[in-house]
């Protein structure tokens, strides 16, 4: 019986594949679930394109999911950021579906650590700002020094808004990561709680539906969080690419 | 008449017309509700989540800053407290910016600057 709440994170290599500089690349658990929720989604999407006039189930389900992603660009950040739509989309349904693998036993959390989380958050960031200086040019960083202050002002602004930019993608990580690990860890606790009082025997036996309720409730609340996280990622993403469109606020 | 797929689109009598009513009034009554409130509850929690990690992350980028500076220049541990302050500030006015935006949203009322004419009057 595994004792220690967090060894469900730990990272298993499962075989080495090539070096770069003498660090060695291993395939890990972790890259094999991100592989799975991979080919989930591909599997999904192909399933449900059909390409009928009249959708029936599974092919509206397909549309559902563009139609969702599209209305949150056109609302959050306009019609012109459209062209991200593909990047919207595979990162809403690329932590979608790492957040509800996890969810299920045996299965690794990818989310559950900081430097898969930050890849996604990094990666954001720098769409925003290659896609802000391909656009407005070196202009672009007129978002860090909103126009119209008086010149001594801009001493203490243009510090604050650069913390509050390089807060972002830290936000992003930091956030999905805090919600998979917390939500794991408790789930795992409980999980452990009722095992002891199962192994004790006696009166602890009827005692241990208690605990057992409690990861009911924690495994429904997680549901619910691994998709909120994703749509919170989604929706940040659209946040931060107004800043690809309109640099003068 | 013979096909009860497709429903009937003239009711027979009074009788059909009022059940027609009654089950409708019963049928919003009994999802809408629901339906919203859920959808809300998930809305607030991720309000929730992102206010609190932008301010605690804020006063950390700017502590950790101020820190850096302080390690590059030598001025300890002034870069530290200058970064603490702005860090915080940074923080403040990312939740209030998010905040204004959560009750545009959420009262289809715009806020601030861009208040309508008519009520900036009063």
């Amino acid at each position: 019986m595994a004792t220690d709440p967090m060894q469900q994170f730990e990272i298993k290599e499962k075989g080495d594949l090539f070096e770069i500089a003498g660090q060695t690349i291993s395939f890990s658990n972790s890259a094999l679930w991100m592989i799975v929720s991979g080919i989930l989604i591909v599997g999904f999407f192909a399933l449900t394109l059909r390409g009928k006039l009249i959708p029936g189930r599974l092919q509206s389900m397909g549309e559902l999911s563009y139609q969702f992603i599209a209305d949150m660009i056109r609302d959050t950040t306009g019609p012109e950021a459209m062209k991200f739509l593909p990047f919207v989309f595979t990162l809403f349904f690329f932590i979608l579906a790492a957040n509800l693998i996890g969810m299920n036993p045996y299965a690794f959390t990818t989310t559950s650590h900081l430097a898969v989380t930050v890849t996604l958050a990094v990666m954001t960031i720098g769409v925003v700002i290659v896609a802000g200086i391909w656009k407005n040019g070196l202009s672009w960083f007129k978002i860090f020094a909103p126009s119209g202050l008086p010149a001594i002002m801009y001493i203490i602004i243009v510090p604050i808004e650069v913390i509050s930019f390089i807060a972002r993608p830290i936000t992003l990580a930091v956030r999905l990561f805090a919600n998979m690990v917390a939500g794991h860890v408790m789930l795992k606790l409980f999980a452990i709680f009722a095992a002891f009082l199962v192994a004790k025997g006696g009166a602890f036996v009827g005692a241990a539906i208690l605990p057992i309720f409690g990861i009911m409730g924690i495994a429904a609340l997680e549901f619910l969080v691994a998709a909120l996280q994703a749509f919170v990622f989604a929706i940040l993403t659209c946040i931060y690419l107004n800043d690809v469109y309109h640099v003068h606020h | 008449m013979t096909n009860r797929e497709t429903p009937d689109p003239r009711p027979k009598s009074e009788d059909l017309i009022a059940l027609r009513a009654r089950l409708d009034a019963a049928q919003t009554k009994h999802e809408e509700p629901t339906a919203k409130g859920r959808q809300n509850d998930g809305r607030i929690l991720g309000q929730a989540w992102r206010m609190s990690t932008e301010l605690v992350v804020s006063v950390m980028v700017g502590l950790g800053l101020g820190y850096g500076f302080d390690h590059l220049v030598g001025t300890t541990p002034w870069g530290l407290l200058v970064g603490l302050g702005l860090g915080f500030t940074a923080g403040i006015k990312t939740v209030l910016i998010s905040a204004d935006k959560m009750a545009q949203q959420n009262a289809g009322v715009p806020i601030g600057d861009d208040m309508p004419d008519d009520i900036e009057d009063e």
